[in-house]
């Protein structure tokens, strides 16, 4: 029994709200902490992890998202160097934190690269500046390239975020922020088609009627063109919504896919752990029968969510479930899920379902999605999940 | 038993909201008939649908005793009625126990069309009608154009019209003052053999069912055996007694008197409301006047959204028939919705009520058809038959002609809104009869059209049209040839049964068009594409296409919370259960509606 491999902190702050993001952040002005405290108080919860009763294990990967950590300026580089200096770490450890462009300069650059960090998740969204201003982004195309290029200067590994169907969002537009990306340079990108979500300002904005909702075949053709595009350029896409050049898939997000344990820290992080050290650390009662996976949301709330050993909301899952909820998340990645996993995971009915539908296909023993598949993945991961 | 000379049979009517369950409710205060403690709105109003809706559906009876002026104490009883006209057979039988109503007007509102048409109910029941013009506590309440408008257009005289407000109680004893002073005593015959007449019934699970009569002659006891002319049926009486308004057993009920007879029987078909009850060894074989048998006029399918409910939905539908023997129902089965039942109903109230209650009270989850009315087919053989479901439509190569329900309309709305009445009335093939100014602020017109079209949305359409202030009733005029044929909906070029309907001719093109358009809008869009046509007897006249389903992906990931992916998925999942599989296709529920919501 050994704490996860995989660390992640969520930086509940930005510099402010955009309209679309309904994560769980706080813009910096009605935040009741500075940037000091929030970080000094995530350390401090992660390095609470080690004085648990369970031998930690060296970490493969450490992702600060948010939220925006680099609106944490110096205090970011601070707080990855006292988690890289504190935790015991694979040689080769991935080490990400995710950035804005109005708040990336070559200075902070620099010093997270000595702190440890290994690579930038750039907040680009679009090199549209019409775009970028509807989306209410704090930065214009131009931060983009600068904080892309000051990522490279650094010797730091790229990955940008990139959102098709917008509205308003043209054809031509897409495909200008696509190849202007590919233009960066990236190791990484990632492609989300936009989703309105409740509570949202945009959310707000379509009921009333003053923006459209998205059309979804619009975002399906934008989907489509940006693996073509970025496909030829050498990032292939591994995952539903991820594209790297060989190698430079994202560690840490695969980890997610795999079935890894992993620690969440900070206000609104999620956590992974298997129920032997869910129980060792109290999550769970260790006479629990039947949980074989404990899934964990630490308090949204900034106050409560910053204390060494937050109040945690969590969720157990049955070696069933455990097994059903690999199959769904292994079906993102594009390599897929073994067929032997399918069948020791109890779907294989349901994957024959699929197949006839054609969203899943067997290629080399392994089932993965088809194109369609992985356009219409609700029906796909619903499917499985519910194991019917 | 009570000298007839102090009973006062009366009944309270009113359009809609006019105030009439709350009028009944300082009644009771008033006589002291329920204690402070006990007083809720509506007490007459038994079911909570009643309540939430402030409608009446079932009958009530309540003796009040009454000391007026005079000084002596009188025995009121209060019938009180069902205020819409799906009820319109009740109502008259209500008003037939009676020998005098309150006419109850809105101060604010005036005189609305069911004010008019429950007037003549009574009018045709040669009963003494007591305008009483309530709400006048309201700043907008204007009694002078209402006395007057109750003058002209109703030729009532309301001079002497009692002034109330249900609210505070103003004027209620003066309403009862003139309820003892106007109405006549009931007058009978106490030597002649038991003649009296049952206005309602009900269901009670342990004594069976439960008669409420009005005794024209002679009188009833405990243990006498009596006769229901209409069904012949012979029982004993097990109990009698009056309604204050929680069941008083009393010895006996005389000449005049209103009350409760337990019958025993466990089958209320065996009551009917109208029929007459004599005794079972020389009695009269003379009956009341004014029986009949109702007959449902609107018929929906329901359906349990969960085919495993259909044994729960036949439960339900028997023990709602206890309390309703107007709701008749046969087993039905759609190819697209399996097994479930046809249901017929009184009006569309009645059919939104029985819904509700199925839903509410027995937790079941239902999908319900499109109402269609009973067609008269005559076939070219010479045979001819009624059909309540589109389902049964014969091949059009053997129908000589058919024949539809139709109704004599009444629209009172104020002189601006003519116009607008009029074009709803063109698109719902209703002809114009006439039209007469009841007052300056009001006109009374006429039309004849369908039960079927009046069933299309006519009534909110005529509210939306005219601000709210239009007002309707109908009546029955009997059975009319039109030109009718069936339009089939299919999805994916197969037919769905249960989205079938009967329409005219003329607007077979136009209603396929627009419907196939509606469902476009309702029917999700599915893996595959679904195209949706229209077609009468298999040729199509309208097509739309549900294009299929390309992205639906949850593609960002908030730090690894899986478990809100996972929730998503579930909703997502829920969602499409709560929808109807026809094939392979998920129908939402209000597409089998979408044929109401068509008005072109």
């Amino acid at each position: 029994m050994r704490l996860p491999a995989h660390l992640y902190v969520h930086v509940p702050l930005c510099r402010s709200k955009c309209a679309y993001c309904d994560f769980y952040s706080l813009p910096l002005s009605s935040a009741t902490e500075g940037t000091t405290a929030v970080a000094n108080s995530l350390a401090a919860q992660a390095l609470a992890w080690l004085d648990r009763d369970v031998a930690p294990r060296p970490l493969r990967s450490v992702y600060i998202g948010g939220g925006t950590p680099s609106v944490l300026g110096a205090d970011l580089a601070r707080l990855v160097e006292v988690l890289t200096s504190s935790f015991p770490l694979e040689p080769d450890v991935e080490v990400t934190i995710e950035a804005n462009p109005e708040s990336l300069d070559r200075n902070l650059v620099e010093a997270l690269a000595r702190a440890g960090v290994t690579r930038v998740s750039l907040g680009a969204q679009s090199l549209d500046d019409t775009v970028l201003a509807f989306l209410e982004r704090p930065h214009d195309a131009a931060a983009v390239r600068a904080a892309a290029r000051a990522v490279h200067e650094a010797g730091l590994a790229l990955s940008l975020d990139l959102i098709c169907g917008i509205p308003g969002q043209t054809a031509q537009s897409w495909i200008d922020t696509v190849n202007g990306a590919i233009n960066l340079g990236p190791e990484h990108v990632s492609v989300y088609p936009l989703s309105i979500e409740a509570g949202t300002p945009l959310a707000a904005a379509v009921a009333i009627g003053d923006v459209q909702e998205p059309d979804p075949d619009v975002a399906a053709d934008m989907m489509l063109l940006a693996q073509h595009v970025l496909g030829q350029a050498g990032l292939e896409r591994y995952e539903v919504a991820n594209y790297a050049r060989r190698g430079a898939e994202s560690r840490h997000n695969t980890a997610y896919w795999t079935g890894m344990p992993y620690l969440g820290v900070g206000p609104g992080a999620h956590g992974m752990l298997d129920v032997e050290t869910a129980a060792a650390v109290g999550f769970v009662s260790a006479r629990t029968p039947g949980v074989a996976r404990l899934r964990y949301a630490v308090a949204c709330d900034l106050s409560a969510g910053l204390t060494p050993m937050p109040r945690v909301d969590t969720e157990s899952l049955s070696r069933v479930e455990a097994a059903r909820e690999d199959v769904m998340l292994g079906l993102r990645l594009v390599r897929g899920v073994h067929e032997e996993d399918i069948v020791a995971a109890g779907v294989a009915s349901v994957i024959d379902g699929l197949a006839e539908d054609g969203l899943v296909e067997l290629v080399d023993h392994r089932w993965r999605t088809t194109e369609r598949g992985w356009l219409l993945g609700n029906e796909v991961f619903g499917a499985v999940w519910a194991g019917e | 038993m009570t000298d007839p000379t102090l009973i006062r049979n009366f009944s309270i009517i009113a359009h809609i909201d006019h105030g009439k369950s709350t009028l009944a409710d300082r009644m009771l205060e008033l006589t002291n008939t329920i204690a402070d403690r006990d007083m809720m709105e509506q007490v007459l109003d038994s079911m909570d649908i009643e309540r939430e809706r402030g409608i009446t559906i079932k009958a009530q009876a309540v003796r009040v005793y009454f000391e007026a002026s005079d000084s002596q104490t009188y025995q009121l009883n209060l019938i009180d009625t069902p205020g819409h006209v799906d009820f319109t057979y009740e109502v008259s039988r209500s008003l037939a126990a009676c020998e005098g109503v309150l006419l109850v007007v809105d101060a604010t509102q005036g005189v609305e069309a069911q004010t008019v048409a429950n007037a003549q109910l009574a009018m045709n029941a040669h009963l003494e009608i007591v305008p009483l013009i309530n709400k006048i506590d309201l700043p907008a309440a204007d009694p002078e154009r209402v006395r007057h408008e109750i003058e002209e257009g109703l030729a009532i005289p309301a001079d002497e019209a009692v002034l109330t407000s249900g609210k505070t109680g103003l004027g209620v004893r003066e309403a009862l003052e003139a309820v003892v002073k106007h109405v006549p005593h009931p007058v009978g015959d106490p030597d002649a053999p038991l003649k009296a007449l049952i206005f309602d019934s009900y269901f009670d699970a342990y004594r069976g069912v439960v008669a409420l009569i009005r005794i024209v002659d002679g009188h009833v006891r405990k243990g006498m055996k009596v006769r229901m002319l209409a069904t012949q049926t012979v029982t004993d009486v097990e109990e009698v007694g009056v309604r204050r308004p929680a069941n008083l057993p009393v010895d006996e009920l005389g000449v005049g008197e209103v009350g409760y007879l337990i019958t025993g029987l466990k089958d209320p078909s065996l009551v009917k409301v109208g029929d007459t009850v004599t005794l079972a060894k020389h009695g009269t074989e003379d009956p009341l006047p004014g029986y009949r048998e109702v007959k449902p006029m609107v018929y929906t399918g329901l359906f349990p959204i969960d085919g495993d409910q259909y044994p729960e939905l036949r439960d339900a539908l028997d023990k709602l028939q206890l309390n309703d023997p107007a709701l008749i129902y046969d087993p039905e089965s759609s190819h697209a919705l399996g097994f479930g039942f046809r249901v017929g109903f009184l009006g569309l109230l009645h059919m939104e009520v029985v819904k509700e209650r199925l839903e509410r009270e027995f937790d079941l989850d239902l999908l319900a058809t499109a109402p269609s009315v009973e067609y008269h087919i005559f076939r070219t053989n010479g045979t001819s038959e009624f059909i309540h479901s589109p389902q049964d439509m014969p091949d059009p190569g053997t129908i000589d002609h058919i024949e539809e329900p139709y109704l004599k309309v009444t629209v009172l709305v104020p002189p601006d809104y003519v116009g607008p009445v009029m074009e709803l009335a063109e698109g719902h093939r209703a002809s114009f009869k006439d039209m007469q100014y009841l007052s300056k602020t009001t006109v009374e017109m006429h039309y004849e059209m369908p039960l079927s079209e009046l069933i299309m949305d006519y009534f909110d359409q005529l509210k939306s049209r005219t601000k709210g202030y239009a007002s309707m009733d109908y009546e029955y005029i009997g059975y009319r040839t039109s030109e009718l044929v069936k339009l089939d909906v299919l999805l994916a070029t197969k037919i769905v049964d249960a989205l079938s309907f009967i329409v005219h001719k003329d607007k077979a093109y136009a209603r396929g068009k627009v419907l196939t358009e509606k469902l476009r809008e309702i029917i999700p869009r599915q893996m595959f594409e679904v195209p949706i046509q229209a077609a009468i007897g298999g040729r199509i006249i309208a097509r739309e296409t549900v294009k299929a389903k390309r992205k639906d992906v949850l593609a960002k990931c908030y730090g690894g919370d899986i478990t809100r992916k996972r929730k998503l998925l579930e909703k997502q999942k829920k969602g499409k259960k709560r929808m109807k599989n026809v094939g392979n296709i998920e129908v939402p529920q209000e597409a089998f509606m979408a044929i109401l919501k068509v008005d072109e």
